[in-house]
């Protein structure tokens, strides 16, 4: 079946080392950026915003477990038109250009130093030490297309397209031990960068830009909450239903 | 995040079924560990016995099977407080992995068939 042989010492010396290598700078990765990244204290009034918006969202949301007394007395303390606490507040603008705050400067330079340069430079380092080996072969057959992305820096056409070269390997276990970091290093960890945008989206919601914006569509989104109470016969369904 | 997030879906009997955002992502997370463990092994299993391209894939498909048989049991009378759907045992992240297995497939072969 193998119809070329390959030498062992490759084997130990190229082969192994390229896992090892880009499964531990993963892991050095992880441990760095949590070194130098620095949690941004929030200010204390971000905080009570952020708070009071999530109050307001909750009460938007589960409302209708309170009884229409409660409910109102609550829509009236935040949505009240002269004393409302929506109302009420004022916030200054925020700051029109995020680019000109320094320490979200910091921030972005920071991810940038850890996400680029290792790729930059281990990847040279290991193009440049590890270049022209032809390691490994896929258990799987392939077609032609496939050759330019398995054998980068290895240009024979009569070579089967299922043996890899050094360099792919190394790609290839770059994308492939993702899920290994996960396991090894927990669901949030750093050597993964593709997480790192949909945190950022999601976690949206407690630095809050423009309070006064925020503020408004709150205000608009409880106005038009109407009350329905949900545990209108509450009594019968727990009773009827057995207890396990 | 910390903060539990409910979320509400209606069934087709008119009942009402709350459910926790955070737990359910807990237990998809759960799942994905599962999956990521159970890839590595086979993939090291199949790489090691030598199975190539379409016996390799079916033995990971088998092996994504045998797992899901697995879960179902352990779980046959409880596992509607985990998961809506016992199919979501079998089809949870199994591309993922799919490529993990890949590669440990590829790298236990090369280190015992190929030199």
């Amino acid at each position: 079946m193998v119809d070329l042989v390959l030498d062992r010492d490759i084997r130990i010396w190229v082969f192994l080392p390229i896992v090892l290598l880009t499964f531990l700078l993963g892991v050095v990765k992880h441990y760095v950026s949590i070194l130098i990244t620095t949690t941004r204290k929030p200010e204390l009034q971000q905080v009570y915003d952020s708070q009071a918006l999530i109050r307001v969202r909750y009460l938007r949301e589960n409302g209708k477990f309170l009884p229409l007394k409660s409910f109102l007395m609550r829509k009236h303390y935040f949505n009240d038109e002269d004393s409302g606490w929506l109302k009420t507040q004022n916030r200054p603008a925020p700051a029109s250009n995020p680019m000109q705050d320094p320490g979200m400067m910091t921030e972005m330079l920071k991810g940038n130093l850890i996400n680029v340069i290792p790729m930059i430079v281990i990847g040279g380092w290991i193009n440049w030490t590890f270049s022209g080996f032809l390691t490994t072969k896929v258990p799987f057959p392939l077609t032609l297309r496939f050759k330019p992305m398995l054998q980068r820096g290895i240009e024979l056409v009569s070579l089967d397209a299922s043996w890899v070269s050094s360099a792919s390997w190394y790609f290839l276990n770059l994308f492939g031990l993702r899920s290994i970091y996960a396991l090894v290093l927990g669901e949030d960890n750093a050597a993964d960068s593709t997480d790192a945008m949909q945190e950022q989206m999601t976690g949206a919601a407690m630095k809050i830009t423009d309070p006064k914006a925020a503020f408004k569509a709150e205000w608009e989104a409880l106005e038009v909450v109407e009350h329905k109470w949900m545990l209108a016969n509450v009594e019968e369904d727990l009773c009827s239903k057995p207890l396990f | 995040m910390s903060e539990t997030k409910v979320r509400k879906s209606k069934e087709p009997s008119g009942e009402t079924i709350v459910l926790s955002d955070t737990a359910m992502r807990h237990n998809t997370s759960v799942l994905s560990f599962t999956r990521t463990t159970v890839s590595v092994l086979s993939g090291c299993s199949a790489g090691i016995l030598g199975l190539t391209s379409l016996y390799g894939f079916l033995f990971y498909f088998v092996t994504a099977l045998i797992l899901w048989a697995m879960l179902v049991v352990k779980n046959h009378n409880s596992w509607q407080k985990f998961l809506k759907s016992r199919f979501t045992f079998l089809t949870h992240s199994l591309l993922g992995g799919l490529f993990t297995y890949i590669l440990f497939w590829t790298f236990s072969y090369g280190m015992v068939h190929v030199y």
